[in-house]
């Protein structure tokens, strides 16, 4: 595999392991900033984060863009709920991603990069400390400033333009866009947010060329992506597969669920992401493949929900974890995640008249995309797949207040 | 069991603009009726109107509430005229919106 040889982390890799496997062989004389971006344009590389926007265009114009001085910010904010890959990449690749913010810096000629990084991921934080020290003693970070800054732990200090709000010593709210944080960034200036993954796959594709890249996944998403699996697994952890691999196998990879129990839905990226149901173990992992099926990728947290699990109460915790993280900017955003969370709850507890039902769609509508960032769009398909999906659970919710299913409601989304 | 509600947005908004306020003195002036109910709500989206205060089932919304309006407002709910302006400026659009959410019981 590209980011972990056996495709998941094993090994924490030090300073020479990563020099004795090619690691750092980037000079400038090598790779120029034109080289860089024509091989990352190429291979067809998108972010990692969620967004899927291709990297090397994100790059061009940053660098396109006549101002300076320009910033490279290595996203590891990381607060999708279930999402670890960034703190295992930190944790077993530092020099990697390292290398990666190096080579995206020298791409769009910055001269600062940031590491954003969470900032309960204590160990991440040393490692990278770490690696930045060795990097610098030995001269791969030439006039590079870098410096490492503490992402706080709400879910939009990881949107892109929060993260910049933060940098500036600002409260984590998003800013309104356009302008993008390309051309006018931090301290207003070009700025490339990548995430970690991201990241972490440009040494790779410098080294071994944009066609080796291109032998993963498929033709319109080259390459693999990290999977996280949560503790309702046999095997939880992170896997590393191509894009197009089919569910199934990630699902028989973690070793199906807990207690031989059979699945009843999917959450394939997150909490923002439609449901699918266990006849659609099939579908292939690739934005593509996942649009057709009416759902995303995100940043492939993967969430499988047994046979007796309520979809009422999985809904609602979803429902109340926007609700909750809405930073509040937005009225609009503070008005649709309340009011849907209010709903949700009113059917749980069986005192939602049936014409609730016809409201989700009118709320969301009306509210889409009035906000400054994505957040308001977030609940809509989760809230309306379900609905559709399990409509006889929410309408025997309504009805009852209670549930068929005696499972406890998970710990988190 | 109260047949009409005066629903008082208590979201960050309004509240910053007084709403808090205004939600107890009109439970403290209504308090003598029984058929008269002073809620709180989540949010009616009309943020940057606020304070809004809806009637319901009455569907008249008022807006831009202050302090003063406070007698008025009393005065319509228990058969008043109605205070005509504080009925500007709320999106027409909204307003049908947030009527068909009362009309479907979330209040």
């Amino acid at each position: 595999m590209i980011l972990f040889p056996e495709g998941r982390p094993t090994k924490r890799q030090s300073f020479e392991e990563y020099r004795a496997s090619g690691g750092y062989e980037s000079a400038p004389e090598k790779f120029s900033p034109q080289t860089i971006l024509e091989e990352v344009t190429e291979s067809g590389l998108r972010g990692r984060g969620g967004a899927g926007f291709p990297v090397g265009k994100k790059w061009e114009i940053a660098r396109t863009t006549p101002t300076t001085p320009r910033y490279v910010v290595c996203n590891a904010g990381e607060d999708e709920p279930g999402s670890f890959k960034d703190r295992v990449l930190l944790e077993h690749h530092p020099h990697l991603v390292l290398e990666g913010t190096i080579l995206a810096a020298r791409a769009i000629e910055a001269d600062s990069a940031y590491f954003y990084i969470n900032e309960t991921y204590a160990d991440c934080i040393s490692r990278m400390t770490e690696a930045i020290a060795e990097a610098t003693a030995a001269g791969y970070l030439r006039s590079l400033k870098v410096s490492i800054h503490r992402a706080p732990t709400v879910y939009v200090a990881g949107e892109d333009s929060a993260a910049l709000e933060v940098l500036e010593g600002k409260a984590a709210k998003p800013r309104q866009k356009p302008p993008y944080p390309a051309t006018a960034g931090l301290f207003g200036k070009p700025t490339a947010v990548n995430n970690v993954e991201t990241l972490a796959n440009i040494p790779l594709i410098l080294r071994n060329g944009a066609s080796w890249f291109r032998r993963y996944g498929t033709a319109e998403s080259p390459g693999t992506m990290i999977f996280c699996l949560g503790d309702e697994m046999n095997s939880p952890g992170a896997y590393e597969f191509p894009f197009g691999t089919p569910l199934r196998q990630l699902y028989d990879a973690g070793g199906g669920l807990k207690n031989g129990k059979t699945l009843k839905a999917i959450l394939p990226g997150g909490p923002s992401c439609a449901f699918l149901t266990s006849d659609q173990l099939d579908t292939p992992l690739d934005p593509e493949s996942c649009k057709r099926a009416g759902t995303t990728l995100g940043c492939g947290v993967m969430r499988f929900y047994s046979e007796d699990t309520c979809m009422v109460v999985e809904t609602l915790r979803i429902a109340q974890f926007f609700a909750r993280e809405s930073c509040g900017q937005c009225p609009a955003c503070r008005m649709e995640t309340s009011m849907l969370a209010t709903m949700l709850e009113r059917i749980n507890e069986g005192k939602g008249n049936p014409a609730l039902f016809d409201q989700f769609q009118k709320i969301l509508d009306f509210n889409r995309g009035k906000g400054f960032c994505a957040l308001i769009n977030m609940p809509g398909l989760p809230i309306t797949s379900a609905l559709r999906l399990f409509r006889d659970e929410f309408e025997e919710h309504a009805r009852t207040g209670t549930c068929r299913y005696a499972l406890p409601a998970r710990a988190d989304v | 069991m109260a047949s009409k509600y005066v629903l008082v947005c208590q979201n960050v908004d309004c509240m910053q603009r007084g709403s808090g306020e205004l939600f107890q003195k009109l439970k403290d002036k209504l308090a003598g009726s029984e058929d008269i109910e002073v809620k709180s709500y989540i949010c009616f989206g009309g943020c940057q109107s606020g304070p809004n205060i809806v009637l319901y089932p009455q569907k008249v919304w008022y807006c831009g509430v202050k302090q003063s309006d406070v007698e008025d407002i009393a005065a319509h709910v228990e058969g008043g005229p109605e205070v005509e302006r504080l009925t500007q400026g709320i999106d027409p659009t909204l307003k049908d919106l947030i009527y068909q959410v009362l009309d479907a019981g979330l209040f």
